[in-house]
């Protein structure tokens, strides 16, 4: 196994880390799923957790979002722990899970208001508006019932949710899985755009190509700890897509 | 400020502002109103429940003319007996007195008892255990499946709605994919389910109680046993609130749910209350009222086969204040007919108070089962507000022996005494309606 | 019907296998056990004691000692209705109508002394009998049995393999129903074997027995089809429960209940009291018995004198008294079958308004067909009274014509007055014992069969509806999958 390589660049600069995993252990029912794993996502970066089905991607989100309770480890978003701050937490993290599901009977503009004042935040109209039109979602269809909303619509709503809660966290679930070329990369551009303002963002996904395409840095998770970490390289070419492949390959034979 | 100010430090929570515990309802009230099948539910449950309500004060309202109707004929049944009667003895013998228990102001809601025992029996002043148990010449399957009143739709028909609101309170979101999105928020804590099954807990609540306020207003009920009406409907609605809830929150499916739920349902409202019954009356057996009825005639008829004297003076040892005037010289003598007719109440008074006391404890028992089957006990509780329990219909028959306590010590003095009796004594007879 | 067939094993194996289902189907025939045991014990104890409280009136009627006859006119007697054969399996009004009936000169009385008088309110919620088991739990625990068959097969993708091996929704649908329906004739199997046992003491009930048994199969049957048919019309296996469950509530709780509200308000029935208070001032009309110069008693002396070729009362060969008092029994009697019959006829049109609503649900019908078979419904009680009046008045005119014949008139009017006239109003002991007993009779099990047709029709016509709707729901599943 590789060593990790430390962004000792990065731990030096500015910007802080807002997502530290350390030593995660953690289980689904009698399972051991999550072994010891390490990782850090700072302000302003995007970081995409590859893994092949059941490797502990979703598991560590979870772990993140307090929903369950590691065996050992320690776990801090923006210096608090999912555990013992668990709604101080929830209130710096936004989440999308791999399949957005929202009231059906609600409008997106509906729906986005429902979640923000279960959060406790207040938003004006002109606010919503501002979000919504933010994730190019047409302001007549914001107005529909979300049951008529194609998977795209439907993430974009969340994103508005996301862009309105102004959590310095997003931890996303494979959100580009059902997506079509045209709709993937229009999330992209959202995403980076968050990422212009200093959100962390931790990605699992599948999508190796739209990782190297928009991720800072990728990590493999296999057997529970991260077995890889990539670097972005500065210029067009960011990742040694050979290379991934390999990783992806001999983690996953 | 736009959607693009993202851009706290991390590690600072965003500014916020906490919806108290009122916003966390309202906000779930909203949401909740928006879904037509939930909302036509409960709708569907005041319906029923006002009709329930019409219902009952319809029948209520009938009770009341029948009860009217049956003093008007008695008024003109007393003046055709003033007509011939001659003495005070054939004016007892011949009058059969009216009594009635007048449904109380809450009957409406719960018409209990009443359509299996009278609420209006005609008694002589002669040996009452002959004449306390009749019953109403009402059809029997009718009584069968039960009354159509809002006692039925509150421990029937309003859990199973209630079911229906709460067994996917939890499973709903996680089947539909929306669990981890809602519990990934802040705020989406214990508050959240409560006040989510506490809206529904209310519309429900208001479906039973808002027909209810209205019929209890109509009826003229006081202020008291209203408000005991709506705590058994609280008491009712909380208590299968807080099942489903508990069962909704242990994250089965909810097919599972439901089933479990309907099955809770089914054994607290169905099986228990029959078992219970079959239980009770093993329990508590009561001597045999055909056994009551048949010592008591023959008590009485046989005092035509018994020397007078040895009736006269059994009377007077237990009604001493009589006997001076207890001597008669002829076969025939109304003291000695009336004293014969006490006699023969007093021969069977032990068994009268056994049968009754046996009826008291099984009612009893049966309240003590409405503490395992809290359902049934609210039901009961309801019951004992409207008056239509078995202990009411035990009331009336006290109210009736104390009304014939009354005639008997009207008549007495006239037999007794040999006081000629007129038209002006037999209007000042006792009436039921001074019996409290 | 062969792929039926194995749709139908795999579907009770895995019902065998649910421990939810097992534990259901189990505390199901257990109740339906104990409620068998027990109603048929309750009804063996009220059955010897019913007869002996029949005879036990007889008896002292038989030994009453010598007694002036208007004396026995007043002593009178009662009437036991006992328990029909099939009561252990279905008691129906028993409980809510009185069992004793006291027959008297002069007056009708109703029956006292039922069991709804004398128990808790708890009652009202139903006796666990094996009728009540049978309508209305089964239907329940078929719902919670059979709410997923299909619907489950159609979330799952299940179906769409069944039919990549040549099986076609009819099959499917044929054989969760089979399935279904093995299951009730489990359900029924405790119920069945009170009801062999209450029928085989009384070989002529067997028809009568069967008939039940034919209600309480089709019941079962169209639950069973119904089921099958809302399990397949419904999306999830939610929606197939949540319908089923407001199905089971319509029509078992509500629509009874619906029925008798309407029956009550469409026929209304007058109060006992009143009836009684109006049939007395009908009396008066007619005539006074206390009256010496009341037109229609001054009439019959005029005529009774007349047919003797008497000047005087005094003078007849019989005694008068006894012809008037037989006079006004006719006169009250013939009041009281007039009034009694105005009352069932109200009672038996609030039965055919209830039973109209056996087109409305299957409930409703099997009850009318378990009822009236088992000779425990309103019919049997109104009977009871009719036979129990036509006896009375018997009874009483016998009595009256020893008053007429054997008492003279001269110690008659002097009996209250004069002791030793007193003592030769009373008629010898030994006539008591010739007078007849009551003694109930039943309708026939063939009547009691041709009246529980309609019903037994009623249930047929849903069993045969529910298979278009099945049928129907086939062919909606064959595109559907």
């Amino acid at each position: 196994m590789r060593a990790l390589e430390a962004p000792a660049a990065a731990a030096a600069a500015a910007p802080a880390i807002a997502i530290a995993i350390d030593g995660l252990e953690a289980d689904r029912g009698d399972r051991p799923v999550l072994r010891g794993l390490k990782l850090s996502v700072a302000a302003g970066e995007v970081y995409a957790l590859l893994g092949a089905n059941g490797a502990g991607k979703s598991t560590t989100l979870a772990a993140l979002l307090g929903f369950l309770a590691p065996r050992a480890g320690s776990l801090a978003v923006c210096g608090r722990s999912p555990q013992a701050e668990l709604n101080a937490v929830r209130r710096i993290v936004a989440y999308l899970p791999e399949n957005v599901a929202l009231y059906e009977h609600l409008s997106a503009v509906e729906n986005v208001r429902y979640f923000l004042d279960l959060a406790g935040e207040r938003r004006g109209a002109d606010e919503i508006d501002a979000a919504l039109a933010e994730v190019r979602l047409a302001a007549d269809a914001a107005r529909q019932r979300v049951g008529t909303y194609s998977k795209g619509m439907r993430q974009k709503t969340a994103i508005a949710l996301a862009l309105l809660r102004r959590a310095p966290v997003l931890l996303l679930d494979e959100p580009t899985t059902g997506l079509d070329p045209g709709a993937t990369r229009e999330f992209h551009r959202l995403l980076d755009a968050l990422r212009g303002r200093g959100v962390a963002i931790l990605m699992v996904t599948h999508d190796l190509l739209g990782a190297a395409e928009l991720a800072d840095r990728i990590g493999l998770l296999a057997g529970g700890r991260l077995t890889h970490e990539w670097c972005a390289a500065p210029g067009p070419a960011r990742f040694d897509l050979a290379a991934l492949h390999r990783g992806f390959a001999e983690s996953t034979a | 400020m736009t959607a693009s100010g993202m851009t706290e430090a991390a590690g600072v929570a965003p500014p916020r502002h906490r919806p108290g515990a009122l916003g966390d309802w309202r906000r779930e009230a909203a949401l909740w109103l928006r879904s037509t099948s939930a909302v036509a539910s409960v709708a569907l449950l005041a319906a029923l429940a006002t009709v329930a309500v019409a219902l009952g004060l319809g029948e209520v309202a009938r009770q009341h003319a029948a009860i009217e109707r049956v003093l008007d004929l008695q008024a003109s049944e007393e003046a055709a007996i003033a007509g011939f009667a001659e003495d005070a003895g054939s004016a007892a013998y011949y009058t059969a007195h009216a009594t009635w228990d007048s449904p109380s102001p809450l009957a409406f809601a719960a018409l209990g008892q009443r359509d299996a025992a009278p609420w209006v029996l005609r008694v002589r002043a002669l040996a009452l255990e002959g004449q306390l148990y009749e019953s109403d010449a009402q059809n029997p399957e009718l009584a069968l499946p039960g009354r159509f009143d809002l006692a039925f739709v509150l421990v029937y028909l309003a859990p199973l709605v209630l079911v229906a609101l709460l067994h996917d309170l939890k499973s709903a979101e996680r089947e539909a994919g929306r669990l981890g999105l809602l519990l990934s928020m802040p705020g989406a804590t214990r508050r959240l389910w409560v006040a989510r099954a506490g809206v529904r807990a209310i519309a429900v609540l208001l479906a039973l109680a808002v027909p209810f306020g209205f019929g209890a207003a109509l009826a003229g009920a006081g202020l008291l046993e209203t408000l005991g009406g709506l705590g058994v409907m609280v008491g009712t609605v909380a208590f299968w609130t807080l099942l489903a809830v508990l069962i909704a929150l242990r994250g089965r499916r909810s097919a599972v749910n439901a089933a479990i739920l309907c099955a809770a349902w089914f054994a607290l409202v169905l099986v228990g209350p029959a078992a219970g019954h079959l239980a009770v009356n093993a329990a508590v057996p009561i001597p045999s009222g055909a056994e009551l009825a048949r010592e008591n005639r023959e008590a009485v008829h046989g005092a035509w086969d018994r020397p007078r004297a040895e009736t006269m003076a059994r009377f007077v040892s237990s009604h001493p204040e009589w006997a001076p005037y207890a001597a008669i010289d002829r076969p025939f003598h109304w003291k000695w007919y009336f004293a014969f007719q006490q006699l023969g109440d007093e021969h069977v008074a032990e068994r009268s108070r056994a049968y009754r006391d046996g009826i008291e404890r099984r009612e009893r028992l049966a309240g003590a089962i409405g503490w395992v089957l809290p359902p049934i006990g609210l039901q009961r509780a309801l019951h004992r507000l409207a008056r239509t329990d078995v202990a009411a219909q035990l009331e009336y028959q006290e109210r009736i022996r104390a009304f014939h306590a009354e005639l008997r010590a009207f008549y007495w003095p006239y037999v007794f005494r040999e006081q000629p009796f007129g038209p002006a004594d037999f209007a000042r007879t006792p009436r039921f309606a001074s019996v409290r | 019907m062969r792929r039926a067939l194995v749709v139908a094993g795999g579907e009770l194996r895995l019902l065998l296998r649910s421990r939810l289902a097992a534990i259901g189907l189990g505390a199901l025939l257990a109740l339906s056990a104990v409620a068998a045991w027990t109603s048929s014990a309750h009804v063996a104890r009220e059955h010897a004691t019913r007869a002996a409280h029949q005879a036990a009136v007889d008896r002292l009627f038989d030994d009453q000692p010598a007694r002036h006859p208007h004396r026995v006119v007043h002593y009178g007697t009662y009437a036991h209705r006992p328990l029909g054969p099939l009561a252990a399996f279905d008691p129906g009004v028993d409980p809510y109508t009185g069992t004793t009936l006291y027959l008297e000169g002069h007056r009708q009385n109703v029956a006292a002394f039922g069991a709804a008088r004398e128990s808790s309110g708890l009652l009202r919620f139903g006796q666990l009998t094996p009728a009540f088991v049978l309508q209305t739990l089964a239907p329940l625990l078929l719902v919670f049995l059979g709410y997923a068959s299909v619907a489950r097969e159609r979330e799952s993708g299940g179906l769409r393999q069944l039919y990549s091996h040549g099986a076609r929704a009819v099959d499917v649908l044929a054989g969760k129903a089979l399935a279904l329906g093995a299951v009730a004739l489990a359900v029924a199997l405790p119920a069945g074997i009170a009801l062999v046992a209450a029928a085989a003491s009384v070989p002529a009930e067997v028809p009568a027995a069967l008939a039940v048994a034919a209600g309480h199969l089709l019941y079962l049957a169209a639950w069973v089809l119904a089921i099958a048919a809302i399990s397949a019309f419904a999306g999830t296996a939610r929606t197939a429960l949540v319908a089923l469950v407001a199905a089971w509530t319509v029509a078992v709780v509500v629509l009874p209940r619906v029925a008798a509200e309407y029956a009550l308000r469409a026929e209304p029935l007058p109060s006992r009291v009143e009836t009684d208070l109006r049939l007395q001032a009908e009396l008066r009309e007619l005539g006074d018995s206390h009256d010496a110069n009341d037109p229609f008693f001054a009439e019959f002396r005029r005529r009774t004198l007349e047919r003797y070729g008497v000047e005087r009362i005094e003078d007849l060969p019989v005694n008068f008294r006894g012809l008037v008092s037989a006079e006004g029994e006719t006169l009250t009697s013939r009041l009281f079958v007039e009034y009694a019959e105005r009352l069932a006829a109200i009672q038996r049109a609030q039965r055919a308004r209830v039973d109209a609503f056996a087109w409305a649900t299957p409930a409703l019908a099997v009850r009318r067909a378990s009822m009236t078979a088992a000779g425990s419904d309103l019919e049997n009680h109104l009977r009871f009274l009719a036979q129990a009046e036509a006896y009375r008045y018997d009874l009483i005119q016998r009595l009256n014509r020893l008053h007429a014949d054997g008492v003279a008139y001269a110690d008659d009017v002097q009996r209250s007055r004069d002791a030793a006239a007193e003592r030769r109003t009373r008629v010898v002991a030994s006539h008591w014992q010739q007078l007849p007993d009551f003694r109930f009779e039943p309708a026939s099990p063939r009547e009691r069969l041709a009246a529980a047709r309609p019903a037994l029709l009623a249930l047929g016509g849903w069993v045969a509806a529910l298979i278009g709707v099945l049928a129907l729901a086939a062919r909606r599943l064959e595109r559907t999958a």
